[in-house]
C-alpha cells in the first residue's frame, strides 16, 4: 500500500506530459493484446547470459520462514524450494524436493521419497533431517514468528513430521487434508547452518539483510551473491542444480540475474525503454505508452488474463452490539443490508464495464465469481451474473418495497428511511478511489445515496475487526489458487467474514450451507469432487451476494524479445520458471 | 541537550501512537495469517504492552489507566541503559544506546541506518556544495550589478528554481535523460559497476550522482541567491560602506572585506541548520531517483509504522540539528566579534 500513496501523487502530473507523443492510442479501449494460450511447452534454451529485472522495495529479510513481504519472497523463491511447489503456468503441485509420494489409504498418511542427488549451497547433502528440522524445530516452532503454520494446523491440531530413513519422511494429518500438497511447500531450511541459531532462540534475527550472503543456504537455481541494500540484488547459477531439461542439459540457462531497486513505477517504465531492463510490470496507464514503441525497441507486451485477488462492494450484516451496547449498525440500515434484493439491486447498478475502461485503461476483466479465474484449477465461470441493466435495478428496489415516495430522487424503504449509506475504502490505492466515485454516481441512478470516503488503511482496519463500525466497503483481498486459503473469509466463525464476523451459529441458511462446503471440502481428497464443492460455494456467493464483485485488472508484462521462454504469469509474479529463461542473443 | 532530547523523544513516540493500528495492522486482512500468529509477532516487539504512562480506554465509558511498564519505558531502557565497556584501556560507562530492531526487516536499527549513511552523505554534501558555490558568487554579483541584465536574468532563474516542484525536476531531468542517453535513469551505480576500472568506477558515480544533485540543490541554491542578494544589496547601502568607499578603498576590497563579513551572519545560521538535513536525506528525490539514502528508509518507516527504526531516526536528526546549532554558534562568533564580546 505503502507504495502506492507517493508513486500516484507525485506521478499525476508527469504522467499528462510523457503520454503526449502517442496519446491517440488511449481512445481505443478494446485493444487486442497478445494473449498466451493456456499451453505451454518450454523451449530448449541455451546456457550463458543474464538478466536484470526490478522490484520496488529491498527485501527485508533473507530468512525465507519469517519473510512476509513480496519483497522478500521474490527473490528467496529463487533460492529454496519445498517438498512440492505449484507450476507457474498450470497452478498444478509439481514435485520438487521430493521425487513422489503416496498416500495410505485412511487419506491421512503421507509417505514422501525425497531426490537424492540434491545438495545445499555448501556442498552438504540435502537429507530427511532438512525436512525434520523445518516441520518440527521451525513451522511449529511456537518462538519463531513463521505465518506457514496457519496453513497447516488442521482443526488446531499439527501435522506430525516423521523421518523413516535419509531420504523418506512420514506425514500423518489429523484428519484427511485435502490442501495437503500445495500447503506442504514450506521452503525447506538447511539443518546444519541454522540448528545453533534456534537453539540459542535467535532464529528470527538470523539470515537477516545484513547476513553475508554466501552465509544464506538453499537448494535452488540461483544464490544470492550480492546484496546493495536499496540498490540490487545479484543472483548467479547454481552450477550443482538438480533439475535437468527436456533433452538432459543442465538448469537454469541464465548464469544471473540482477534486480535492481526501483520505488517508483515511472522510472522503472523510463528504465525499461531505456533497455536497462529486460521486463517491466505495465499497469493500465502505461500500456498506451509502451505498446507503439514494441517495434522500435523489440519488446512484447504479454496479457496473462486477470490477475490474482478480489476486488468488491460489501455491506455490514452484523446484528450484534458494540462495547458500550449500541447497535453495530443502525436497525433500519441492517434491514437494507441484509436484504438479498437490495444487494442484488446494487450488483445490477455497477458498471463494471466503465471501470475496466475508465480506471484500468481496458486492460481489466469483470469479476462474477468468489475464486480469481487467475486460480486455474478452482475457477467457476457458471455462476449467476448481474450485468448492468439499470431499469432491472429499479425493478428489483421497487418490487422489495424501496420507493421515491416523496419524489427527491433518493429512495425510501416500508417505513420511509431515505436509502443512504458510507461506503469506506482506504485511502491512497487510486484504482479503488476511482472505483468508489464509479460506484456512488452508479447508485445515485437507481435513487440509492452513497457518501464515499476514503479513510486510512490502518483506521479501517481497526474499524472492520474490532470495532465492525462500519456499513459499505469498497475493499479486495489477496487471492491464491487454494480456496481453503479463504477459509476466514468465508466460514462463519471466521475473523476476516467482515459482513458478519465470529458468528456462535450461522446467520443465514446459505452461510450455513458454505461452512458445511468449506468443511467438506478440505477433506476431500478426489480432485474432482472437489472441484463441484467449491463450485457450488461459488454458486452460492454469486447468489447471496455477501460482496460484489466489481473487476480485476489485467497482468501485463512487458518483456524483451531477447529473452526466451519468457511466460509471465500472475501466480508467479514474474517469469513462471527463471531456471527455464534463456537468453536468444548469445 | 539530554533533556532536550528526551523530551523530543517523548514526544515523537506519543505522535507515532497517534496514528490508528500499528505495523501488524496491515497482517490482519490477509486470510492466510492467523490472530494467534499476529499476537505472537507484537509480544516479540513488546507491542502487547501499553503504549504509554496514560491510556484511555472509551469501550464502556471513559476510564484512564497508568502504566509504568509501558513500551516507551521499555524503549528508552535499552537505549540510556549503563553500560560497562573500556575506552582505549580505561574502564568507562557509557549509554547501552541500543535501538531496538526495525519490526519489518528483524535487524538492528543502527545497522539499517548505517548501510545508506554514507549514500545520503554523498548526495547531500554535493547538493549543499553545489548550492553554496554558485549561490554565493551569483548573489554578491547580483547585488554589486543590481537591476542589470545579468541580475535580472539570475533572479528569473532564482524564482524559478524556488517554484519549482523538486519532484517535478526529477521526472523532467529523468524523461531527458531516457530521450538522450545522456544520464542513467536513476540509481546509484550502473549494474556492471564492479567490472569497471577505478577510474571508471569514479566516474561512474559522479554520472548517477548528477540528477540528484541537480534536483536537490536547485530548490536550496535558488532561496540562498535571494537571501545573498538582499542581504548583500542592504550592506551596500549602510553607511559604513559608504565610508570605507569615502576612505578610497579599493571596490574588492570594499565588498569582500567589509560589505560581505556582514552580510554573512544569516548563512552561518543556515548553514548550521543544513548540517542536520545532512543526514536526513530527500525522501521524495531519493524515492524518484532510485537513491539508496535514509529518506526511502524513513518515509517507509513512518507509513509503515516501523516505530523503533522512525524513533532511531528522529534520535539521530535531533542530536545532529543540535550539534548544527551549536557549530553554528561557534562559527557566527568566529565570524563576527559582536558576538564574542557580548
Amino acid at each position: 500500500m505503502s507504495k502506492s500513496v507517493h508513486s500516484t501523487i507525485l506521478v499525476a502530473v508527469i504522467a499528462g506530459s510523457l503520454s503526449l507523443g502517442c496519446g491517440e492510442d488511449t481512445t481505443q479501449q478494446s485493444t487486442p493484446i497478445e494473449s498466451s494460450d493456456g499451453l505451454f511447452t518450454p523451449e530448449i534454451g541455451t546456457h550463458g547470459g543474464s538478466i536484470t529485472i526490478s522490484e520496488s522495495s529491498d527485501p527485508k529479510s533473507f530468512n525465507y520462514m519469517i519473510a512476509q513481504e513480496t519483497s522478500s519472497t521474490d527473490i528467496l523463491k529463487y533460492s529454496f524450494e519445498g517438498l512440492t511447489g505449484t507450476h507457474g503456468v498450470t497452478t498444478e503441485v509439481i514435485p520438487l524436493l521430493a521425487e513422489s509420494w503416496s498416500v495410505a489409504d485412511d487419506k491421512a498418511t503421507w509417505t514422501f521419497h525425497l531426490r537424492k542427488n540434491v545438495q545445499w549451497f555448501d556442498g552438504m547433502p540435502f537429507t530427511a533431517d532438512d525436512v525434520d528440522f523445518t516441520f518440527n524445530r521451525l513451522v511449529f516452532n511456537p518462538q519463531i514468528t513463521s505465518s506457514y503454520k496457519d496453513g497447516l494446523m488442521i482443526e488446531g491440531k499439527e501435522i506430525s513430521v516423521e523421518k523413516i530413513d535419509d531420504y523418506t519422511v512420514r506425514m500423518v494429518t489429523p484428519v484427511p487434508f485435502a490442501p495437503f500438497l500445495s500447503q506442504i511447500g514450506v521452503p525447506i531450511m538447511p539443518k546444519h547452518a541454522l540448528e545453533s541459531a534456534v537453539e540459542s532462540g535467535k532464529f528470527n534475527e538470523t539470515w537477516g539483510i545484513n547476513t553475508p550472503p554466501k552465509d544464506i543456504l538453499g537448494t535452488g537455481p540461483f544464490k544470492i551473491t550480492e546484496y546493495l541494500a536499496a540498490q540490487k540484488i545479484v543472483l548467479r547459477r547454481n552450477e550443482d542444480y538438480w533439475r535437468k531439461d527436456a533433452s538432459g542439459n543442465s538448469l537454469p540457462y541464465l548464469d544471473q540475474i540482477s534486480i535492481v531497486v526501483v520505488p517508483n513505477q515511472e522510472v522503472e517504465l523510463l528504465k525499461f525503454q531505456a533497455g536497462e531492463l529486460d521486463a517491466v510490470s505495465v499497469r493500465g496507464q502505461d500500456y498506451p505508452i509502451l505498446k507503439p514503441k514494441e517495434r522500435e525497441q523489440n519488446f512484447t507486451v504479454l496479457n496473462d488474463g486477470p490477475a490474482f485477488g478480489t476486488s468488491f462492494v460489501a455491506f455490514n450484516q452484523n446484528p450484534g452490539r458494540n462495547g458500550q451496547g449500541k447497535d453495530i449498525v443502525d436497525k433500519k440500515k441492517l434491514g437494507w443490508f441484509t436484504d438479498v434484493a437490495f444487494r442484488r439491486a446494487v450488483a445490477h447498478a455497477l458498471d463494471k464495464e466503465t471501470i475496466i475502461n475508465n480506471v484500468m485503461n481496458g486492460l481489466g476483466y469483470p469479476q462474477i465469481s468468489a475464486m480469481s479465474p487467475a486460480a486455474v484449477t478452482f475457477y467457476n465461470s457458471d455462476v449467476p451474473t448481474y450485468d448492468y441493466d439499470l431499469d432491472k435495478a429499479r425493478q428489483i428496489l421497487a418490487d422489495a418495497g424501496y420507493l421515491d415516495q416523496d419524489g427527491d430522487g433518493v429512495v425510501e424503504d416500508k417505513s420511509g428511511n431515505t436509502v443512504e449509506f458510507d461506503l469506506i475504502t482506504n485511502a491512497g490505492n487510486s484504482t479503488r478511489e476511482n472505483i468508489g466515485l464509479i460506484v456512488q454516481a452508479d447508485l445515485k441512478k437507481i435513487g440509492i445515496k452513497v457518501n464515499f470516503a476514503p479513510i486510512d488503511f490502518n483506521a479501517l482496519v481497526t474499524r472492520l475487526t474490532k470495532t465492525y463500525d462500519w456499513e459499505g466497503l469498497l475493499m479486495g483481498l489477496t487471492g491464491g489458487v487454494e480456496p481453503e486459503g479463504g477459509r476466514n473469509v468465508w466460514v462463519t466463525k471466521g475473523s476476516l467474514h467482515f459482513w458478519n464476523p465470529q458468528q456462535e451459529s450461522p446467520a443465514t441458511a446459505w452461510e450455513a450451507e458454505i461452512d458445511s462446503l468449506f468443511n467438506v471440502g478440505v477433506q476431500e481428497l478426489d480432485p474432482e469432487k472437489r472441484k463441484l464443492i467449491y463450485d457450488r460455494f461459488q454458486h452460492i456467493v454469486a447468489e447471496q451476494l455477501p460482496v460484489i464483485y466489481s473487476a480485476l485488472p489485467a497482468y501485463v508484462t512487458a518483456v524483451r524479445n531477447t529473452i526466451g521462454n519468457a511466460r509471465p504469469t500472475a501466480y508467479a509474479r514474474g517469469f513462471h520458471d527463471m531456471a527455464e529463461v534463456y537468453r536468444k542473443d548469445l | 541537550m539530554i533533556p532536550l532530547l528526551l523530551g523530543i523523544s517523548l514526544i515523537s513516540f506519543w505522535i507515532m501512537q497517534l496514528a490508528p493500528g500499528d505495523y501488524f495492522s496491515t497482517m490482519e486482512l490477509n486470510p492466510e495469517i492467523s490472530r494467534e500468529t499476529l499476537d505472537r509477532m507484537r509480544e516479540e516487539f513488546h507491542l502487547d504492552k501499553p503504549a504509554f504512562f496514560v491510556s484511555i480506554d472509551t469501550d464502556d465509558g471513559w476510564s484512564i489507566g497508568f502504566h509504568w511498564d509501558n513500551q516507551y519505558i521499555n524503549w528508552l531502557g535499552e537505549v540510556i541503559a549503563p553500560e560497562f565497556d573500556t575506552l582505549v584501556g580505561i574502564p568507562i560507562i557509557r549509554p547501552r544506546l541500543n535501538f531496538g530492531y526495525s519490526f519489518k526487516y528483524h535487524v538492528p536499527i543502527i545497522e539499517l541506518i548505517a548501510e545508506r549513511l554514507w549514500n545520503t552523505l554523498q548526495l547531500s554534501v554535493a547538493a549543499i556544495l553545489l548550492a553554496w558555490i554558485l549561490a554565493i558568487p551569483i548573489g554578491i554579483y547580483s547585488a554589486v550589478h543590481p537591476y542589470t541584465r545579468a541580475d535580472k536574468l539570475f533572479s528569473f532563474c532564482a524564482f524559478f528554481g524556488m517554484s519549482v516542484p523538486g519532484f517535478f525536476l526529477a521526472f523532467l531531468l529523468l524523461y531527458v535523460a531516457s530521450v538522450t542517453g545522456w544520464f542513467p535513469i536513476g540509481g546509484l551505480q550502473s549494474i556492471n559497476y564492479d567490472s569497471l576500472s577505478p577510474l571508471g568506477q569514479l566516474w561512474d558515480r559522479l554520472h548517477h550522482l548528477m540528477i540528484p544533485t541537480l534536483v536537490l540543490g536547485t530548490g536550496s541554491m535558488a532561496g540562498l541567491v535571494r537571501l545573498m542578494r538582499g542581504n548583500m544589496l542592504e550592506t551596500l547601502r549602510a553607511e559604513f560602506v559608504t565610508t570605507a568607499r569615502a576612505k578610497g578603498l579599493a571596490e574588492h576590497v570594499v565588498v569582500y572585506k567589509h560589505a560581505l563579513r556582514n552580510a554573512i551572519n544569516p548563512f552561518i545560521t543556515i548553514f548550521g541548520y543544513q548540517l542536520s538535513t545532512v543526514f536526513s536525506g530527500a525522501a521524495i528525490t531519493e524515492i524518484i531517483t532510485a537513491w539508496p539514502g535514509l529518506g526511502r528508509l524513513m518515509l517507509d518507516a513512518v507509513i509503515s509504522q516501523d516505530l523503533f527504526l522512525v524513533m532511531g531516526n528522529l534520535l539521530m536528526g535531533s542530536v545532529l540539528l543540535v550539534f548544527g546549532n551549536l557549530s553554528a554558534d561557534i562559527l557566527l562568533a568566529l565570524s563576527d566579534p559582536r558576538i564574542r564580546h557580548e
